[in-house]
């Protein structure tokens, strides 16, 4: 069955939302992350204009979000206190993000800079996922437990102001701490225009020690907030949202995110870090492969990256 | 369906030219049939469960002659992204094009290949074909002649690809009658078009030549939900968002109490 879109200005066939969003909400629910750097080249794929995909994407994600956070929620798993730090960092850096695009863009080289951006960071953080994650494995296999040493990193964290504890997370850090590194992902996040819950989950893991299974509740919270401003945004000046797709993609998409944070709560939490860092790691190998192959088009529509 | 004859060259904008070509054609003692172009809808309305249409275009011409029949939207202006290659190995875009003079569609259908029926001069004046839509159109930034040939072949792919033009030979339905012979032809109307008024125009020739031209209009418009959505998003986009982020709020809630009701045994 297919439907016309009245943003998009295309018709599609309704399963293709429908199952995209099934399967990026279930990675929602499973890892936290909003999804945005696979669905939205997906959405490309199918034909929708790269604006309207990226805009729509955000509006659906404010569903899976939604719908991932309250089932994290019910069983304790989103540490609000976190997240209203992250959130502060987070709003702050995505304001000086778009101001770097603007420059990125008056010098003339913003494409570059956002394709590098994009693949060193996917590169980086799910090559470090992938080796943390199977070295813990194994650790946990032959029950080593590694002796906890005080890094100088570690004295200087604690020695900043600010200092606070977070029950949920169970862990104490500088207030500092969350709204710095919020701030960083939010810039990061602005310039490659994705919601950065790759970048976030991994920042709440190695450098704020959360527990995995409150990292994914957290994560999620926040990235609900970043959605929301984003497609009100998308909507008010760009008016790329659309209404239709979005639905079609949330009625996948809040059912596969309830089914994945249901499936996580079975899987621990080093089992959850390595199946994320394969697929970073395999997204990462795609851009590559789109970037050195031969592109069968020469010329695309403007918009997007 | 407005049926227009007009002589070679000469296009009906009122009555009064039209009853001026008229009387030209009287007065010449033209021996000729007439020309008829007639498309079986006039009006294409995008609705929610809009998947393209097809429209056929049929009509009378001189027996012997070759005819093409040309779908295409005004002109306009189209600007794209190009692609090169970075530091030798990497593909990005590289800047932007802007294409003037362009139509948005273009779908060209003749009985034989256009370069046996037509002359490169009568083909640049009635823009028939690629290389007269070529010839036309303006791109922007190019450096040669050759680096605009270049980049407008890349721009038929590209419109080929999402199936706004095309030009194929052959399709035409020809059956003899007399001396004048009926024409019909059945043509996939892509969803891709965008709403718009389309011209279609038939070409009847003869050694080479255009000699008469025939006309009517195809209006694409989207009709219903689609029309109000897309009016909305448009021009009230503050409302739009704040509609689309209370229907993903309330979906989302809305599925995670489902889940709570029903996953109690969880």
């Amino acid at each position: 069955m297919y439907l016309y879109l009245p943003v998009a200005l295309t018709s599609i066939n309704v399963f293709i939302p429908v199952g995209l969003g099934l399967a990026v909400g279930l990675l929602s629910g499973l890892f936290g992350v909003g999804g945005g750097f696979l669905m939205t080249p997906l959405l490309i794929m199918f034909g929708i204009p790269s604006t309207v995909a990226a805009a729509t994407d955000s509006n659906q994600i404010v569903a899976a979000s939604t719908s991932g956070t309250y089932a994290h929620w019910k069983v304790g798993n989103v540490d609000f206190k976190m997240g209203f730090y992250l959130l502060a960092g987070g709003f702050a850096g995505g304001l000086f993000g778009v101001q770097a695009i603007k420059v990125l863009n008056a010098m003339g080289n913003a494409d570059f800079v956002i394709k590098m951006t994009y693949v060193f960071m996917l590169g980086i953080v799910g090559t470090y996922m992938f080796i943390e994650s199977l070295g813990s494995m194994k650790k946990k296999h032959t029950e080593i437990a590694a002796p906890a040493k005080e890094s100088g990193m570690a004295r200087f964290l604690k020695a900043l102001p600010l200092q606070t504890h977070f029950e949920k997370s169970g862990v104490s850090h500088s207030a500092l701490l969350p709204i710095f590194f919020g701030g960083l992902v939010g810039i990061l996040a602005a310039i490659m225009g994705v919601g950065g819950g790759f970048l976030m989950v991994p920042v709440m893991v190695y450098i704020l020690r959360m527990p995995m299974h409150v990292v994914v509740g957290t994560s999620l919270f926040q990235i609900l907030f970043n959605c929301i401003e984003v497609t009100f945004l998308q909507s008010y000046t760009n008016h790329n949202v659309d209404f239709i797709l979005a639905v079609l993609l949330l009625l996948g998409s809040t059912l596969g995110a309830q089914v994945g944070a249901l499936f996580g709560r079975k899987l621990r939490g080093e089992q959850l870090k390595i199946i994320l860092a394969v697929i970073v790691l395999a997204v990462t190998v795609k851009i590559v492969l789109d970037l050195t192959l031969s592109p069968s088009l020469l010329l695309v529509q403007g918009g997007g990256h | 369906m407005s049926v227009t004859i007009v002589k070679s060259g000469v296009k009906r904008k009122t009555l009064l030219a039209f009853a001026f070509v008229a009387l030209m054609l009287a007065a010449a003692g033209s021996t000729s049939a007439e020309l008829t172009a007639t498309a079986n809808h006039d009006h294409i309305k995008i609705d929610f469960f809009y998947h393209g249409s097809s429209v056929s275009v049929r009509g009378i011409s001189d027996q012997g002659t070759d005819l093409v029949i040309k779908i295409a939207s005004p002109e306009g202006h189209q600007e794209l992204r190009k692609k090169g290659k970075l530091a030798g190995f990497l593909w990005m875009n590289v800047g932007k094009l802007t294409f003037e003079k362009v139509p948005n569609l273009y779908s060209l259908h003749s009985t034989k290949k256009l370069e046996d029926i037509l002359s490169r001069d009568e083909m640049d004046r009635y823009g028939l074909g690629y290389s007269a839509l070529q010839k036309h159109a303006e791109i922007g930034p190019v450096a040669s002649g050759d680096e605009k040939a270049e980049w407008f072949n890349q721009f038929v792919r590209f419109k080929e690809s999402s199936k706004l033009y095309s030009v194929s030979s052959g399709k035409i339905n020809i059956t003899e009658q007399g001396r004048t012979q009926n024409y019909y032809v059945l043509l996939d109307w892509p969803y891709q078009a965008l709403p718009e008024n389309y011209t279609i125009s038939v070409y009847a020739i003869k050694d080479k030549k255009v000699v008469e031209t025939a006309e009517t209009h195809v209006l694409v418009e989207q009709v219903g939900m689609v029309k109000s959505l897309a009016g909305m998003a448009k021009n009230n986009g503050a409302f739009y968002g704040i509609i689309s982020i209370l229907a993903a709020l309330g979906a989302g809630f809305g599925v995670g109490m489902v889940f709570r009701r029903g996953g109690g045994a969880h």
